[in-house]
């Protein structure tokens, strides 16, 4: 099982209420993933800033671990004002654009430490539990901005904890995360490829190799929209999935078109989700759904 | 006339209220507000005019036997499925897995149908105004489907007695579909079905491909290893 939705806004004129319509989209697939909810959510606009989100640890004081982070990333960039909040502290930090030197600056700290997301735009929560809980604990619906995609998870052969949620941030490529309702077969084999090039993954959760997958065609120059097609032929196994960046949201379909994915696109926004329920849960008004066809790829970009 | 508006309901509830009003007589039902809910108006066995004024989710109308079912917008996956006799009207489009194993009665889809349309169908008459996608028709072993527009991969793949025509482009023939041409009395039979049920779709019966099972997979021949091999 597992729920995906995604949402699209074409042209607000400004920031649109996109937390409220992905929470109320994820309400309504909360019964396909009681395990855990996550959003990644894209502000607008940006301060030309990354937005760094970092776990900290399930337990314990935070402040003291985000001081430790910060005068960390002080050494080296400019950090911002940062803040904490459940699990997460984030941070704004300007003057370096690497994200794997920045990425390890944090990690080394702290064996629990992981950063979760990095962009411009970009904003990564996730927990375990219900849409409701995160909701509860972030106030997702207060966030505005352009597009974002969520997830509810069912866990079927990986461990329920925050880091096995998803979104899945690419690690590596700033703005890029995906979400997944599916099972990549090939799993083991890309990630035996992927760790021999000394890609580290945090997870067991299969869905991080899509992550992986995508950042490593993006990196060495392929669109959003190429990156997805070439799942198709590299990713094996049945699969929906949604991709974003900091100014597209994309979907593929596996090649067997065994899990379910809807869309709608009007001249106000696009939404894509497991089920229509939660299309038409979020969204009133008039719009007719389609399901997405067997390897059908789509791209929408502001 | 009967009218069930969903609200906040639970499913169960709606489809205890469908069937209330079926024991009391009603003959036409509305049901508003569907929200995409799934399993509504399943097993229904009385000949009654049932409409859902907006979008169905998984299994509507599935198991059926007699029901004239609207629906005003797009059905979710495995529309009428097992359907034994009736008619399932979608104005949308349909997910997959439409009118799976379905025994009799016809299903119309005025929008587009995803993958495995009509698959195992044993009987029945499917017509699709738009395009079919991925392995509609397999293993379909009696009934009618009719697309009137494109037709997905593997298209008819495995069939037994199950006869398909496609007024559009097929993107690709399942093992075992061959093409043959539509006869005259298929041709009269279709302007016919479609004048009555899908006239929107300006198609006449001699523009279709008929595609039929082309028996090879039927009985097992050792000297025909290469189509197992291939099929399986």
């Amino acid at each position: 099982m597992c729920g995906i939705v995604g949402f699209f806004v074409k042209d607000s004129g400004g920031p649109a209420e996109i937390g409220r319509t992905i929470l109320g989209m994820l309400r309504a697939l909360g019964c396909r993933g009681p395990d855990s909810a996550g959003v990644a959510l894209y502000n607008t606009p940006d301060d030309g800033r990354l937005v760094v989100r970092v776990k900290l640890g399930d337990d314990g004081e935070l402040g003291s671990r985000a001081r430790q982070v910060s005068s960390r990333l002080e050494s080296f960039a400019g950090v911002g004002p940062y803040s904490t909040i459940g699990a997460y502290a984030r941070f704004s930090v300007s003057g370096e654009t690497d994200l794997k030197r920045l990425t390890d600056a944090i990690e080394s700290l702290d064996k629990d430490f992981e950063v979760v997301s990095m962009g411009r735009r970009l904003e990564i929560v996730k927990q375990t539990g219900s849409p409701d809980n995160l909701e509860k604990t972030y106030c997702v619906s207060r966030h505005q901005g352009t597009h974002g995609i969520g997830h509810t998870r069912l866990s079927t052969e990986s461990r329920v904890d925050l880091s096995h949620s998803q979104p899945f941030w690419s690690h590596g490529y700033p703005d890029l995360a995906i979400v997944h309702n599916g099972h990549i077969t090939n799993y083991h084999q890309l990630r035996r490829r992927y760790e021999q090039r000394g890609v580290r993954f945090y997870t067991e959760n299969d869905s991080e190799v899509v992550a992986i997958y995508l950042a490593v065609q993006m990196a060495r120059g392929a669109s959003l929209r190429e990156a997805l097609e070439r799942m198709l032929r590299d990713l094996d196994g049945s699969y929906s999935c949604l991709a974003a960046t900091e100014r597209e949201l994309g979907f593929v379909k596996d090649t067997f078109a065994l899990k379910p994915l809807v869309m709608t696109e009007t001249d106000e926004f696009v939404a894509v989700a497991t089920e229509e329920i939660a299309i038409r849960a979020a969204l009133p008004g008039q719009y007719s759904v389609r399901e997405a066809q067997v390897r059908e790829v789509r791209v929408w970009q502001r | 006339m009967a009218e069930i508006v969903c609200g906040s309901r639970a499913t169960r509830e709606i489809n205890i209220e469908i069937r209330r009003a079926i024991a009391a007589g009603d003959r036409d039902i509305v049901v508003k507000d569907p929200g995409a809910r799934h399993n509504l108006g399943v097993a229904v066995l009385a000949p009654v005019r049932l409409r859902f004024a907006g979008s169905v989710g998984y299994y509507c109308a599935g198991l059926s036997d007699g029901p004239h079912v609207e629906i005003d917008e797009s059905a979710g996956w495995g529309l009428a499925e097992s359907m034994l006799g009736g008619e399932v009207i979608v104005h949308g489009s349909a997910g997959n897995g439409a009118a799976a194993a379905i025994r009799g009665g016809t299903v119309v889809i005025h929008g587009d149908a995803a993958a495995r349309l009509g698959v195992s169908m044993k009987g029945g008459t499917v017509l699709v105004a738009g395009n079919c996608g991925y392995m509609a028709g397999f293993m379909g072993q009696k009934g009618t489907l009719v697309v009137c527009g494109d037709a997905g991969d593997a298209f008819a793949d495995s069939m037994y007695e199950t006869v398909c025509f496609v007024g559009g482009h097929v993107g690709g023939l399942g093992t075992d579909a061959v093409v043959e041409s539509p006869s005259s009395g298929d041709a009269a039979w279709l302007d016919t079905i479609l004048g009555k049920h899908l006239p929107e779709a300006r198609k006449r019966g001699r523009d279709f491909q008929k595609i039929v099972a082309g028996r090879k997979l039927w009985n097992f021949d050792k000297r025909e290893w290469k189509v197992w091999q291939e099929a399986l």
